[in-house]
């Protein structure tokens, strides 16, 4: 079986898995005021983001070391190194070709590529720097977690926008299991400019603040109107069980299984109709390993609070369940917010039970779907999760997490 | 068009502005120190990324065939190898 | 990689599609390599006279019966449109339909700049007059995820649609995907490709690193001076031998083995040694069940930039020992520029081409050879008698990834070669 032993984590909760386990314990996001001095939002746009403070990342990066890093090169290079520590494993001497790394990113290396074309539109073409064209490339955190970790075995940069953190840590399974990595860091990397939360809020993706209703995500929440933008790195170590076991080292989840799907019916960016083709896919890639629904006893639901997301997810999760009740479902985007990975670490602090599920239920559920869980009340005995994740523009993914 | 001669000091400044290096100051680089592979971990994105740097401040262009580690090799030597350029513009 | 049964088998390819600045259609591509001509031409996709080069492998304008009929053409970017085209060629030389729904499906792509051109034209208008007037449609297919899910979307695809984006590696690392999904049962039949659209910021950003030639480039030779920047589209149809047997479909090629690696050591420059390249392809050859000497062709990465060439030569020597000189070498990118994401895919394409002709594919333009990277670089038609050949890609911040394509048939030799090896 193979399993996740490590998890190395920056959001706008902090460095490192105990302040993300605390934020998700509390249920409140960490969202600050997205500077707005560039002039890019406009009015009545969203304002908040989950950002992660610099004054987290300063310390655990030396200024000659970061001095060429964007930011999601940077919260990458933490997390990588977090995720070791965290694991009871060291930066290895040499370049080691067993240690791979699989990261998602949704939305590219914005912040470098936007400056970059400034220089060029402002200045033209002569001006523009190649130490930030350098860090333009959506491999850049990757590799530079590469050098970082010394890390020379596989490095894959995966892109499935929403869904592709549980992609990676699917992909990451088979790098263990075939014998072509002996460890894995698995998991995202992205970064929220201004401009970026501009366009996004542009799209009417982002929660938005209104007369008498305050800008928060509401994950299957009736008066939801958008995710909450988000930033960050996550990066989950992936390893055989066995071996974690002899190394002595604490098992904190094992990966039971994974799948995915695309809904042709979704157009560009947003979602589709394909509600039974996703809830067939789902439960067809369970009974592979084993599984049918009524053997998942928590749903981590991707969902985020967007409108038409949300609303295929519950119809899909319905559907899965043949119109039986669902589990406990939770809805950490609520407090992780959107992008970088934050997510994928909080499935796995909610198995571990390191993270408590009580402020992430959904609260005040829509009346229109069938995913009908409120507050969740006292300690609840999660062994087997389904996590998910539908993406804009198609993909859906899904892992299942097992207690070990 | 160059009015006041550029000094050493002068692309010093422009390295530790350009090249990020936070925390030096120009008396911190020995005039001849070795400035790629040496303590300040340069290397060749940064050698291009200063080239770009000199282009826009100093109006010279300098192309990859020049690049020749040896005239990049500390601020010394990238001075003396801008100096007949410098000289040429100030001339015209 | 061994699949759950533990033998690794072959895939073969049933179809493939290109764009590129030949043209749109294999025809032109195939007539442009086999002529060994070069597609490297000043470009007008945008105003480059204010950069340092001026020159690229742009895409022609396509005619009007390519584009019928494709629902949602208007909106996409140019990079979805590449990719639609290339992956409806693939599908329909593969005599496969055009809705892929009652099949198991998948897509795995690569792309590094997605719709990034449109995005620009976006942001230009945008920063200054704000950014809530420019059309949508400009935006949405930024991501680099978008081409994927573009031929996804048109082929109803509804197996597994995945994105790589690790620079000039992508494609070969995709197409590795795909032979993995094959392998597992996780797919019954696998789009593999990439698709990349010239635009400004990587245009500015490769002049910037001076890593550009104002010449065509010139892989290999002594005057090299670096890399042409090019643009398009390449598909690949991949499924099991069987599978494709049951329907009574013709494999082109036979795709044999897939490895990867990471350099680990900077962000721009390939490790000189070509240690990790090296590694790559050694692995892919593994995981082929072939051996190096049973290499009859190389496709090389062959970008033209001074460091790359030299890095890849090492790596060839590291592999193939003295047969680093004696191989035939195929330079595609002389042909049709660097597609980035999409160079793997393209330069497969180019291979199996070459396969199937059972021809050398001749390098654009003369010149001496580097005495440092002594290959033996295909300069004529020349027939060959091949039966394996490899494909290998170094990318930006030292992901490598290479492939073992056989000749259609070759797939039996493997097998042999496999058994012979487990005893």
């Amino acid at each position: 079986m193979i399993a996740v032993t490590g998890i190395g984590t920056v959001s706008s909760a902090g460095v490192g898995p105990a302040a993300l386990a605390a934020t998700l314990t509390l249920g409140e996001p960490a969202a600050r005021a997205i500077d707005r001095s560039e002039g890019f939002h406009g009015e009545g746009s969203a304002r908040l983001a989950a950002l992660v403070d610099p004054r987290h990342i300063q310390p655990l990066l030396p200024a000659m070391e970061a001095r060429r890093m964007s930011a999601p090169s940077q919260y990458a290079v933490v997390a990588a190194r977090n995720a070791l520590a965290e694991a009871g494993l060291g930066i290895p001497a040499e370049p080691d070709s067993s240690l791979a790394i699989v990261a998602a990113t949704a939305l590219g290396p914005a912040s470098y590529t936007q400056k970059m074309f400034d220089q060029v539109l402002d200045e033209g073409p002569r001006a523009a720097s190649p130490a930030l064209f350098s860090e333009c490339v959506a491999n850049a955190p990757t590799a530079r977690a590469a050098i970082a970790c010394r890390a020379a075995g596989v490095n894959l940069t995966l892109a499935q926008g929403e869904a592709g953190p549980l992609r990676a840590l699917a992909r990451s399974v088979a790098l263990v299991t075939s014998g072509r990595a002996r460890a894995v860091l698995a998991g995202a990397a992205d970064e929220m400019p201004p401009l970026v939360h501009a366009i996004l809020d542009r799209l009417r993706a982002l929660a938005r603040p209104g007369p008498g209703k305050s800008e928060k995500a509401r994950p299957f929440g009736s008066g939801r109107d958008g995710f909450l933008a988000a930033e960050g790195a996550t990066l989950l170590l992936v390893e055989d069980e066995r071996v974690a076991v002899e190394r002595g080292v604490t098992v904190l989840a094992r990966i039971r299984a994974h799948g995915t799907c695309f809904d042709p019916t979704a157009p560009a960016g947003r979602w589709g109709t394909g509600t039974m083709g996703i809830a067939h896919a789902i439960v067809d890639s369970l009974a592979r390993y084993g599984l049918a629904p009524d053997a998942i006893d928590t749903i981590v639901s991707g969902a985020s609070g967007s409108v038409e997301g949300d609303r295929l997810e519950a119809r899909v999760l319905s559907a899965a369940w043949g119109g039986a009740p669902l589990p406990m479902v939770l809805v950490p985007k609520a407090v992780t917010g959107e992008y970088g990975g934050a997510f994928l670490a909080a499935a796995v602090l909610l198995l571990a039970g390191i993270a408590r599920p009580g402020a992430m239920g959904v609260a005040e559920p829509d009346p229109d779907l069938a995913v009908g869980m409120g507050r969740i009340d006292g300690a609840c005995d999660i062994r087997r999760m389904l996590v998910t994740t539908l993406a804009a523009g198609g993909s859906a993914s899904w892992v299942v997490l097992e207690r070990p | 068009m160059q009015t006041q001669p550029f000094t050493l000091p002068d692309l010093k400044r422009i390295i530790i502005e350009t090249l990020k290096l936070d925390g030096v100051t120009p008396e911190m680089i020995e005039d001849e120190e070795p400035l790629f592979g040496g303590r300040f971990g340069l290397d060749s994105i940064d050698a291009l990324e200063l080239v770009v740097a000199l282009e826009k401040r100093l109006g010279v262009r300098i192309r990859a065939h020049e690049l020749d580690p040896s005239a990049f090799s500390s601020a010394g030597a990238m001075l003396r190898s801008l100096e007949p350029r410098l000289i040429t513009m100030r001339v015209e | 990689m061994a699949s759950p049964t533990g033998v690794r088998t072959a895939a073969v390819v049933t179809g493939i599609g290109a764009v590129s600045a030949f043209g749109w259609g294999i025809e032109a591509l195939h007539a442009g390599l086999r002529a060994g001509a070069t597609s490297i031409r000043p470009i007008t996709r945008f105003d480059a006279s204010a950069f340092p080069t001026a020159i690229a492998a742009q895409v022609p304008e396509p005619d009007r019966a390519r584009t019928r009929g494709i629902e949602g053409w208007a909106r996409m970017s140019l990079a979805d449109r590449f990719a639609v085209s290339a992956a409806r060629e693939a599908v329909a030389r593969a005599g496969l339909p055009g809705d892929l729904s009652s099949r198991m499906a998948g897509v795995f792509f690569a792309s590094s700049t997605g719709g990034m051109l449109e995005s620009e034209i976006y942001y230009a208008w945008g920063r200054h007059d704000g950014i809530d007037r420019g059309p949508r449609h400009l935006l949405v297919s930024q991501q680099v995820n978008r081409p994927g899910e573009a031929v996804a979307r048109d082929l109803s695809a509804t197996g597994p649609v995945e994105s790589v984006s690790s620079a000039c590696a992508s494609a070969a690392l995709a197409i590795g995907l795909a032979l993995e999904a094959v392998r597992d049962g996780e797919v019954e039949i696998a789009l593999a490709g990439g698709a990349d659209s010239l635009c400004r910021v990587t245009y500015a950003g490769f002049n910037a690193l001076q890593a550009v030639d104002s010449r065509p480039c010139r892989p290999f030779r002594a005057d090299r001076a670096g890399l042409s920047l090019g643009e398009g589209a390449a598909v690949l149809v991949i499924e099991r031998p069987e599978r494709a047997a049951a329907r009574g479909a013709r494999p082109l090629a036979v795709l044999l083995g897939a490895g990867a690696s990471a350099d680990a050591h900077h962000m721009t420059a390939p490790d000189p040694s070509g240690a990790g390249a090296a590694r790559a392809l050694a692995l892919a050859l593994d995981d082929a069940g072939c051996r190096p000497d049973e290499v009859g062709l190389v496709n090389a990465h062959g970008t033209g930039t001074p460091l790359n060439d030299v890095a890849e030569y090492r790596a060839l020597v590291r592999v193939f020992g003295d047969g680093a000189r004696s191989i035939p070498v195929l330079a595609t990118k002389a042909s049709v520029g660097h597609l980035l994401g999409c160079a793997g895919a393209i330069e497969a394409v180019a291979t199996i081409l070459a396969l199937g002709d059972q021809r050398l594919q001749p390098v654009p333009g003369g010149g001496d050879s580097d005495p440092a990277t002594p290959v033996r670089l295909a300069r004529e038609a020349t027939a060959v008698d091949c039966r394996i050949a490899v494909s290998l890609n170094l990318g930006f911040g030292g992901c490598n990834g290479a492939l073992v394509l056989g000749r259609a048939g070759a797939e039996a030799g493997a097998e042999r070669v496999l058994e012979e090896r487990q005893r």
